[in-house]
């Protein structure tokens, strides 16, 4: 009885198949086709990403706030998740809500959102000079930090997930018995939870960067128009300066190192493990 | 640059109409931007004999040129105006015209973005035996566009912010005597052209432009001046206190003035920019979309527009049947023309990609 409903399984998933293909696969395809044949040819288009300086420029902006991204994120997402795994089941059910309540408000009203916290006469300024702190509003937004700020807070949910789910599979007879040997809590952290939890940070730090390094709404708003990351410049290129030649080029550039990324991460056996949970 | 101003007008004329909900033509608009407008619509604007297909940039700008430029087009040759909202980039424009599947017959964009279109083949020239030039000022009638509406960008400013009025571009650079942070646009024309005369530059000498003057006038302001994408950010900037100063467009200054009288702007040294009809490559009705183009030249039509979006008249005769509220919000009307100047078609059409983006390199921190 299986084996004729699993003949026609793949029918179910047909649809969505297709959407990914036509509204996918074929643009990318026409995106690549164009980065050949656009401008000047194949070769001018792609040898101007390494001789340019602007395109230098902006793909070391967008690396650096995307690995500070990334970094702080992964801080912040292993404390929450550390501090779920040990929590009661109620507690934790709580905190699983407060994790997912950022998921159902848009990039873009979040954008709205911090620059009302951050700006000069915002909520955060307000409140510290009304305490008498600082008698100059800090500089929290229309700049790199104030990016860096929407950045995090866009990806330290998706984090928090990706970690819980790694730390939860952590046998923890192998803590007990850590402790049972007389380690202290900071060494059981140092040598069995962290190198433990390696595959998830792993896979955390993976998706987090990939996913920043297209980041556009949020940088656009935040940063004040000077901090300029790849997915805006390609934007630029494409409706206003009319470089088709350029944009097309650094989108492939881009889909090759992000998909370059994702396959040298896999080669590991840890984040193999990870994307297939085969370890336990 | 022309793209953005066309889509914020259409903004605030959807506020004011407080129907900012997606309709079809948004849904369109989206569609348009994901490059897919020409495959899924055939036959959807396609022109019937004796209609004239329009597009503009949607939302609530369809009705405005339906009631400036529509009605009296009808009224006049009995031929129907339709209008698409889709946005004519000049990237739609020209992967409709590659398909060969043309579905517009005038496209409302930049009399710069006009010229480039024409001149990489894209456009239809203009066919002045049918389009009387004398409609329009001098230099707005051009061989593949003929300017439909004017736009400014202004030094507009927080007036209880400062003891004295700023009175030109050097105040708008004084900081010591104007404190407060600025914000400028992030689309290049006419940025530069402000730090130019800023720094001694007559209007008459300013193009083509000294880019490494300008750029060194800007630098040590850099990290004072917020850069501005959308008119709606442009006016927020000044709601919430966030800038003393700016260089916006004056359709987000009156609003802003509207709103709250501390708000206010000078004409002195603003930008003037010129949008533009033009027509694409093999378009639908052939001819007949220049019957169009002359009759939506007519002052009567374009002063309707002026009245309900802000967007000033090309057709010097308008001036005569404005009111004094009119022209207190028309770029080009008398005593708002100190020290403005006209942004150079020719400079722009030969320059403007790689000056946007060595400018967007330049702001970056």
């Amino acid at each position: 009885m299986s084996s004729r409903f699993e003949r026609y399984a793949l029918l179910l998933t047909l649809p969505a198949g297709i959407m990914v293909l036509a509204l996918y696969a074929l643009p990318i395809l026409q995106v690549l086709s164009l980065s050949l044949t656009e401008g000047k040819g194949a070769w001018a288009n792609y040898s101007q990403l390494f001789t340019s300086r602007a395109v230098a420029k902006v793909v070391g902006t967008t690396l650096n706030v995307s690995l500070l991204t990334t970094a702080i994120t992964l801080v912040v997402a292993y404390v929450i998740a550390f501090g779920m795994i040990h929590m009661t089941a109620r507690s934790r059910r709580i905190a699983l809500l407060m994790v997912s309540i950022p998921f159902w408000i848009s990039v873009l009203v979040r954008a709205f959102a911090w620059i009302t916290i951050l700006r000069s006469q915002g909520v955060l300024n307000g409140a510290l000079m009304g305490l008498g702190v600082i008698s100059q509003p800090l500089e929290l937004v229309y700049n790199r930090l104030g990016v860096t700020i929407g950045m995090v807070h866009y990806m330290v949910p998706f984090a928090v997930l990706l970690l819980y789910a790694n730390l939860t599979d952590i046998d923890r007879r192998i803590v007990q018995a850590a402790r049972s040997l007389g380690a202290r809590p900071l060494t059981v952290f140092l040598k069995v939870w962290l190198p433990l939890s390696a595959p998830g940070l792993g896979v955390a730090a993976l998706f987090v960067l990939v996913f920043s390094l297209g980041f556009l709404v949020t940088p656009a708003l935040l940063g004040g128009g000077k901090t300029l990351m790849i997915a805006e410049y390609i934007s630029v290129q494409i409706s206003t300066t009319r470089r088709w030649d350029l944009a097309t080029a650094l989108s492939t550039a881009l889909l090759i190192v992000v998909g370059l990324l994702i396959a040298l991460a896999l080669r590991s056996p840890t984040m193999r493990a990870a994307f297939g949970g085969g370890r336990r | 640059m022309h793209r953005d101003f066309s889509k914020d007008a259409a903004e605030i004329l959807a506020e004011k109409l407080r129907a900012g909900l997606i309709d079809r033509r948004g849904f369109l608009t989206a569609l348009g931007a994901m490059g897919l407008a020409v495959v899924l619509r055939p036959g959807m604007a396609q022109a019937a004999e004796g209609e004239v297909v329009l597009c503009n940039w949607g939302g609530a700008a369809v009705d405005a040129f339906q009631q400036a430029f529509g009605a009296p087009f009808t009224a006049q040759t009995g031929m129907k105006l339709v209008i698409d909202g889709a946005g004519p980039s000049t990237g739609a424009i020209r992967a409709m015209v590659d398909s060969g599947n043309v579905i517009w017959d005038v496209t409302d964009g930049g009399l710069i973005d006009g010229m480039t279109l024409g001149a990489a083949g894209f456009a239809e020239p203009i066919d002045y035996a049918i389009v009387d030039k004398t409609k329009v000022r001098d230099g707005l009638a051009q061989e593949f566009g003929v300017g439909n509406y004017t736009f400014a960008t202004v030094i507009a400013y927080q007036a209880s912010k400062f003891p004295t009025a700023p009175l030109s571009a050097v105040d708008f650079f004084d900081f010591d005597k104007f404190p407060g942070k600025r914000t400028m646009c992030k689309w290049v024309q006419g940025q530069l052209e402000l730090a130019l005369l800023a720094d001694g530059v007559a209007v008459a000498d300013l193009y083509p432009l000294d880019v490494d003057r300008a750029f060194k006038k800007l630098e040590p302001y850099l990290k004072d001046i917020i850069f501005w994408e959308g008119g709606a950010g442009s006016q927020q900037l000044f709601r919430d206190g966030e800038v003393a100063m700016g260089f916006i467009w004056h359709t987000r200054a009156k609003l802003l003035r509207d709103e709250n009288p501390d708000f206010t702007w000078t004409w002195t040294n603003n930008m003037l920019s010129t949008s533009a009809w033009s027509v694409p490559k093999g378009n639908p009705a052939g001819k007949k979309v220049f019957d169009f183009i002359n009759s939506a030249l007519d002052p009567e039509g374009q002063l309707t527009l002026l009245r309900l979006m802000g967007n000033g008249p090309t057709n010097p005769k308008a001036l005569a049947l404005m009111t004094d509220a009119d022209k207190a919000i028309d770029p080009t009307a008398p005593g708002n023309t100190e020290g403005q100047v006209t942004i150079s078609q020719d400079y722009y059409a030969a320059n403007e990609a790689e000056l946007q983006n060595q400018y967007l390199d330049f702001i970056a921190a």
